[in-house]
């Protein structure tokens, strides 16, 4: 029961005793018999004062029906149902239609943030995917990059800046850069660059060589500067009383490593091997020259001599034409573009004719040539010439490292089993270094310490391991001793009915 | 003093080697071989020549490194040495400045200039100017 029914009961009482007193009251002062008793002018006067109190009990039970009624309704716009007007007496229905209003507009609001919500949700979505693929990209850059922020914190890294400065790549982010990057000339580039930007540079880049020690070895970088601004255009913010810039918070710089320490080591080899070259080919020209004139002056005093010059002459154009040979049959064989005239051939005279020509060349330097032939007649599908230069080049490595009275063996065997030719060129020579060996076929490379031995361009086992094993599908192997000697050993498939 | 000049030829190429040994001893000098920079080294010490023509890349030891040695040494000091090269590149003057190269020719070479070349770093009268003890 409501207050206001508790109420209209209070004062249906009240006013039946305040009415019932007043009606005694007055009757009793007067004196004057009435017809009637007093019982029934207390009923009478008790009814009369009931009556108020009545009324207002109804007026309040349809109050409260009428409210029950706007509540139910309000909640049927709030469960988005459909609105249930009715005629109020007590103005309920204003204040109905007056929710219903609200009650819409609230909901077409919420309609907006929902639809709003839901875009963004897509937004971020695509957002986050746009981030992924950078993310993706970024990593995949096998050059190491850095971002660092207006207060000189890195706020992004790839997988390959996190490898070569050695920093874990989520913690790493918004760090001071002096906490990530070690080399301290790196450190200063970077926040040089940084304050650079205030000086106009901003947007420019920069290319700096830095060497940098890395587990245990220098590297050689080419180091990438890019100042960026936070503001599309560029430009410098100034502070509109013309103090000075702003700090622009969004600015920072690009700092992108590329290892260019290989790069640095060809350009090197190259250099060193034109040089070589240059020494490789003068030095049979020299020869050629010499006795040319020595035979056009008359120097030569009998036909004998003339006959040796002549012979000189003749072994040092070879000598001359090989090496051409070796260079431009190393670029076609890498270019793809020799003819190879692969045929059924007997190694052991091949072997025999690489000893032959290499013999005074030996002779010259006091070296034993000896070849030792297997006893069955191996045969291979191969081109020959090219088999040739393969010995002639092993061979003339290994006199160019043996020193004087030494002994180089030429062995060739068959192995049954693996069906494979073996040639080994065996020599008694100064060896190589067990560091050098896992390089010695590359293409350029030369023991350094064998440099001050004999010149050298850095071809030839190259073009050994290109011919005996891209070309006919063979192996190349080398073991070595210091001071006691090296054997090459190439090996080659045999022919099907060798 | 002996009046025909001793003349020392160190070359690791054996055709070069022969070459220039003849071509000098058909003009009436007196030739020594050497085929590497120690070789060299041991022989102008021996034979104190008048002049030495070396090869710059050698086994073991380059003509530069054998010229240095041989003007740190007492008995060979003063000898003037012609350089023979076949690498690209001319050679530092500091470098040479420690030794009394006085020439460097570069391969391919004509034999009748290093004949003048010899002829002319063998006169009697740059020869004076030259420390005693020469064969």
């Amino acid at each position: 029961m409501s207050v206001l029914k508790w109420l209209s009961v209070v004062i249906a009482l009240l006013s039946a005793v305040v009415v019932t007193g007043l009606l005694l009251l007055t009757t009793g002062r007067a004196g004057t018999p009435i017809a009637v008793g007093y019982p029934t002018i207390a009923l009478i006067a008790a009814g009369l004062g009931l009556l108020p109190g009545i009324v207002l009990w109804l007026v309040a039970a349809s109050y409260e029906a009428e409210l029950r009624r706007t509540i139910t309704c309000t909640e049927a716009l709030e469960e988005d149902g459909p609105p249930q007007l009715f005629r109020s007496c007590f103005g309920f229905g204003p204040l109905l239609e007056a929710h219903q209003r609200t009650v819409e507009t609230l909901g077409s609001r919420l309609k907006r943030m929902a639809d709003q919500r839901l875009d963004l949700e897509v937004e971020l979505r695509v957002a986050e995917g746009r981030r992924q693929h950078l993310e993706a990209i970024l990593n995949s850059i096998s050059d190491a990059v850095i971002v660092t922020d207006a207060f000189n914190e890195a706020v992004l890294a790839n997988e390959a800046a996190a490898h070569l400065l050695q920093f874990d790549l989520d913690p790493a982010l918004r760090q001071p850069i002096e906490h990530i990057v070690a080399d301290p000339t790196l450190v200063k580039l970077i926040k040089d660059t940084r304050e650079s930007s205030y000086a106009g540079s901003r947007g420019r880049r920069r290319h700096i060589e830095h060497r940098m020690g890395c587990n245990g070895r220098v590297t050689v970088y080419d180091v990438t500067l890019t100042c960026v601004a936070s503001s599309p255009t560029g430009a410098n913010t100034n502070r509109a009383d013309g103090s000075g810039p702003f700090l622009d918070v969004g600015a920072g710089v690009i700092t992108i490593l590329r290892d260019i320490t290989r790069e640095k080591e060809i350009a090197e080899m190259k250099s060193e091997f034109v040089s070589s070259v240059s020494h490789e080919l003068r030095t049979p020209l020299a020869s050629i020259k010499a006795y040319m004139e020595m035979l056009i002056d008359g120097e030569a005093a009998d036909e004998q001599t003339q006959a040796e010059f002549y012979h000189i002459i003749q072994a040092e154009t070879t000598r001359l034409s090989r090496l051409i040979d070796n260079i431009l049959n190393l670029s076609r064989i890498e270019s793809g573009v020799v003819r190879v005239q692969r045929k059924q051939i007997a190694l052991a005279p091949v072997v025999k004719e690489a000893v032959d020509i290499m013999q005074p060349q030996g002779r010259a330097k006091q070296i034993t040539l000896e070849e030792r032939p297997c006893l069955a007649a191996v045969q291979v599908l191969a081109d020959r010439d090219m088999i040739l230069q393969v010995l002639l080049n092993l061979m003339g490595n290994a006199v160019k490292y043996t020193r004087a009275g030494g002994h180089i063996t030429v062995v060739l065997s068959a192995d049954e089993n693996e069906r494979l030719a073996r040639i080994a060129v065996i020599d008694t020579g100064v060896g190589v270094p067990q560091p050098d060996l896992p390089h010695l076929f590359e293409k350029f490379y030369r023991v350094v310490s064998h440099r001050k031995l004999a010149e050298g361009t850095g071809l030839g086992l190259n073009l050994v391991k290109h011919v005996v094993e891209s070309v006919h599908g063979g192996s190349v192997s080398v073991t070595s001793e210091i001071g006691k000697g090296s054997a090459f050993t190439f090996a080659l498939p045999m022919a099907e009915n060798g | 003093m002996n009046e025909t000049p001793l003349i020392l030829v160190v070359d690791d190429e054996a055709h070069i080697l022969h070459v220039v040994s003849l071509k000098l001893q058909n003009a009436g000098y007196r030739v020594v071989t050497a085929s590497d920079g120690e070789d060299g080294l041991a022989k102008a010490v021996e034979h104190q020549p008048d002049l030495v023509i070396t090869d710059y890349q050698m086994p073991f030891m380059t003509g530069l490194e054998l010229c240095t040695k041989l003007k740190e040494h007492e008995q060979t000091r003063t000898v003037p040495a012609v350089m023979l090269t076949a690498r690209g590149f001319s050679l530092a003057s500091e470098s040479l400045d420690r030794t009394n190269i006085t020439t460097v020719l570069s391969k391919p070479f004509s034999p009748r200039e290093i004949l003048a070349r010899v002829q002319e770093l063998t006169d009697p009268h740059r020869q004076e100017t030259r420390a005693k003890g020469t064969v």
